[in-house]
C-alpha cells in the first residue's frame, strides 16, 4: 500500500476541503464547475499528460465526492452542477462503495519478473537452479525471463546475489485480498463487485488514483442542515487522528452543528460483554474456535469467500450497532452518523437499520478545514461518565478487542486466544481451511487493516502518529503492528 | 552550556493534515543527541496559511522563523543547521 502522505491523498483532501467551503458557503451549485479550475491553474506543473486532463481527474474526483458511481454514470456532457443538483433531489444507492475512473488508470501491464542490466551472467546461476518452471534462460551474456513459463513465485530474485531481479506488480491486484480487480479488454481496472469486500485497499494502493471511494458525506451534510437531531457516533480510532483530546474532538463536532456526540467504545463494551458470554457458551458446548465480528470487511470476507467460517464467526453485533442502539434508546428520532476510519462499515450500515449516514476521519477532517476549526483550540466538551468503557477505545488497536473480551470473562483461562493482523491472499488460503488444520488456540481475532481500525483507510495520519497521540508508548506500538501474536 | 534550539509544529487542522502529523515523529528522523537539546512542542496555528506566501502546509517555526512546506527531511536539515549555528 501507499504511503499515506503523498500528492494524491494531499490533492484528494484539497479537493474535498474547497468543495466543501463552497457549500458551507452556499455557493456549491454555482463554483463546483470552476473547482477544477481553481485547484488546476494555468501555471500548474501538470504530474499527468497535461493540465487539461488533470482538470478533469478533479472533475471526477469531484463527482466521486458528490458520490456518483462513476462505472454507472459517466455522462462527460453533463456539467458538474446538474450533478450536483441530481443528487440533492433524488437519494442515492450507497453501494458499492469503491468506483473506478478508467481515464485515470494507466493499464499496468501484467505482473512480472524481469532481469536487469546488473545480471552478470555468474557462474553459479543459482536462478536457474531455483526456477521451479525452468523459465530462465541465457541471452546475449544474460539472464533472460521466459514470461509464458513464468509463475511469478519470485525464487528467483530471493537467490540472485547481485539483485538484479525486478518485481513490476500491479499494485491495485497485488493489494487485493480477494482477487476482485480484474482488467477490461483495454486493460483498464474493473472491480467484480461479487467479490469484493469493500476494504479499500486497492484504493490506497493504486498510485494513480484510479480507484475511488464514493462518498456519502452530502446526504449527511444535508441531515446536519435539517431541523432534524443528528448524533455522531464516533468510532474508537478517532482518538489521535486529530490534534488535542477527544473533548475537544466532540467540541469540534457540535461547531459542525452535530447535536450530540457518543463514543462507539460504549457500543464496544457490549461487544465485549456478549461476545466474551458467546465465547464462554461456544467453549462449554464444544466448538473449536470462535472468531470475532466487529471488522465488517472480515464479515463481508466470511459472506462472499469463507462460507467455513460462518459457523466460527461471533454472532455478537459489532460496537457501532450497539452504540445506535443505545442512541435509539435515548433519542428514538435521532438521525445517527457512525465517523469512522472504514470503508466496509457502509456496507454494515446497509444492513442496519439504525444507521442513517457513514462519513471517514478523512472527510471529518476536510470539514474542519473549511470551516477553520481547529480541534486543539477548543474547550473540551464535557464527555460523561466514560469509566465503565474507557478500556474499549482499544478495539481500535489489533488485540485490543481481544483483551476487552477476555477481561469480561468470568474464567478466562479456558481462552486461548489469537490474532490474525492484517489479510492478504495468503491469510486468506489459511482462512479457507481453518477448520481442518490444526488449531492455534480457541479464539481468533482478526482485522483485515494491518495494525487495526487505527490503520483503515479513511484515516488520517500513520499509525504510528495515531498511537503516539494515543499516548502509546514504543512497545504498545510494536505490539499494534505485530503480525501475529498468541498470548 | 549549549543553547536550545526552539521547534514548534504547528497542529492546526490545516497543517496537520496535510503531511504536519508525521513532523511529530521527530524522534524518528533527528538525530537523538540535537533533539536532546532542543525544545519541541505542537502549537496552535500561525496564520501562515492564510497570508498568500508561496509555502504551504504544514508549517513549522524554528528560533522564531516560520518554515512552510516541511517534510520530516527538510525538518531534521534545518534543525540540524540550527543547533550547529547556536553551538559551534
Amino acid at each position: 500500500m501507499l504511503e499515506i502522505n503523498n500528492q494524491f491523498t494531499f490533492l484528494k483532501s484539497r479537493v474535498y476541503a474547497t468543495v466543501l467551503k463552497s457549500y458551507f458557503n452556499g455557493t456549491l451549485e454555482n463554483d463546483i464547475d470552476k473547482i477544477p479550475f481553481w485547484i488546476i491553474g494555468k501555471d500548474t506543473d501538470p504530474s499527468r499528460c497535461c493540465i487539461y486532463k488533470e482538470r478533469a481527474m478533479i472533475r471526477y474526483r469531484i463527482l466521486a465526492f458528490l458520490g456518483v458511481n462513476l462505472e454507472k454514470d459517466d455522462d462527460e456532457i453533463k456539467p458538474l452542477s446538474q450533478f450536483y443538483r441530481e443528487i440533492q433531489a433524488s437519494k442515492m444507492k450507497p453501494l458499492p462503495v469503491l468506483t473506478t475512473i478508467s481515464t485515470a488508470c494507466s493499464a499496468c501491464p501484467k505482473d512480472q519478473y524481469i532481469i536487469s542490466d546488473a545480471c552478470r551472467s555468474c557462474y553459479a546461476r543459482p536462478c536457474l537452479a531455483n526456477c521451479p518452471t525452468n523459465a530462465i534462460y541465457f541471452k546475449n551474456g544474460k539472464a533472460n525471463i521466459d514470461q509464458d513459463k513464468c509463475i511469478r513465485c519470485g525464487k528467483c530474485q530471493e537467490v540472485c546475489p547481485f539483485n538484479s531481479i525486478l518485481h513490476i506488480p500491479v499494485p491495485c491486484e497485488s493489494s487485493c485480498p480477494v482477487d476482485a480487480i480484474k482488467k477490461n479488454a483495454n486493460g483498464f481496472v474493473e472491480i467484480d463487485y461479487k467479490k469484493c469486500i469493500s476494504c479499500g485497499k486497492c484504493s490506497r494502493s493504486c498510485p494513480f488514483g484510479a480507484i475511488v471511494e464514493r462518498s456519502a458525506i452530502f446526504p449527511v451534510l444535508e441531515m446536519l442542515k435539517s431541523e432534524d437531531r443528528v448524533t455522531a457516533i464516533i468510532a474508537p480510532a478517532i482518538d489521535g487522528q486529530f490534534p488535542g483530546n477527544l473533548g475537544q474532538t466532540k467540541a469540534a463536532l457540535k461547531l459542525l452543528g452535530f447535536d450530540d456526540v457518543v463514543e462507539v467504545s460504549e457500543g464496544a463494551q457490549i461487544t465485549s460483554i456478549k461476545e466474551a458470554k458467546e465465547l464462554e457458551e461456544r467453549i462449554n458446548r464444544g466448538d473449536k474456535l470462535m472468531s470475532t465480528s466487529c471488522c465488517p470487511a472480515y464479515v463481508e470476507l466470511v459472506e462472499k469467500h469463507l462460507p467455513n467460517l460462518k459457523a466460527i464467526k461471533s454472532d455478537t453485533l459489532s460496537p457501532m450497532a450497539y452504540t445506535a442502539q443505545l442512541v435509539k434508546e435515548k433519542n428514538p428520532n435521532d438521525k445517527i452518523v457512525f465517523i469512522g476510519p472504514c470503508l466496509a462499515k457502509r456496507v454494515e450500515a446497509t444492513k442496519l437499520k439504525t444507521i442513517d449516514g457513514v462519513i471517514t476521519f478523512n472527510e471529518l477532517a476536510s470539514m474542519f478545514v473549511a470551516k477553520e476549526i481547529d480541534v486543539k483550540e477548543l474547550v473540551e466538551d464535557d464527555l460523561g461518565n466514560t469509566g465503565c468503557f474507557e478500556d474499549c477505545r482499544e478495539f481500535a488497536i489489533s488485540e485490543g478487542a481481544t483483551t476487552c473480551v477476555l477481561k469480561r470473562m468470568e474464567d478466562s483461562s479456558i481462552v486461548k486466544g489469537y490474532k490474525i493482523n492484517g489479510l492478504d491472499r495468503k491469510v486468506v488460503k489459511t482462512l479457507k481451511v481453518i477448520d481442518r488444520i490444526p488449531s492455534k488456540g480457541n479464539f481468533v481475532e482478526i482485522m483485515v487493516c494491518e495494525g487495526g481500525c487505527i490503520n483503515g483507510p479513511g484515516t488520517i495520519v500513520k499509525p504510528k502518529v495515531a498511537l503516539k497521540l494515543r499516548n502509546g508508548n514504543t512497545q504498545a506500538i510494536a505490539k499494534a503492528m505485530k503480525r501475529e501474536t498468541f498470548y | 552550556m549549549s543553547k536550545k534550539v526552539n521547534i514548534k509544529i504547528c497542529v492546526g487542522t490545516s497543517c496537520f493534515v496535510q503531511g504536519g502529523a508525521d513532523l511529530l515523529l521527530y524522534n524518528d528522523f533527528i538525530d537523538p543527541e540535537i533533539i536532546e537539546k532542543c525544545e519541541v512542542e505542537g502549537t496552535s496555528c500561525f496564520n501562515a496559511c492564510k497570508s498568500s506566501g508561496k509555502e504551504g502546509a504544514p508549517f513549522v517555526m524554528i528560533n522564531d522563523i516560520i518554515y512552510g512546506d516541511m517534510t520530516p527531511v527538510k525538518l531534521k536539515k534545518i534543525v540540524t543547521e540550527a543547533f550547529y549555528a547556536r553551538n559551534k
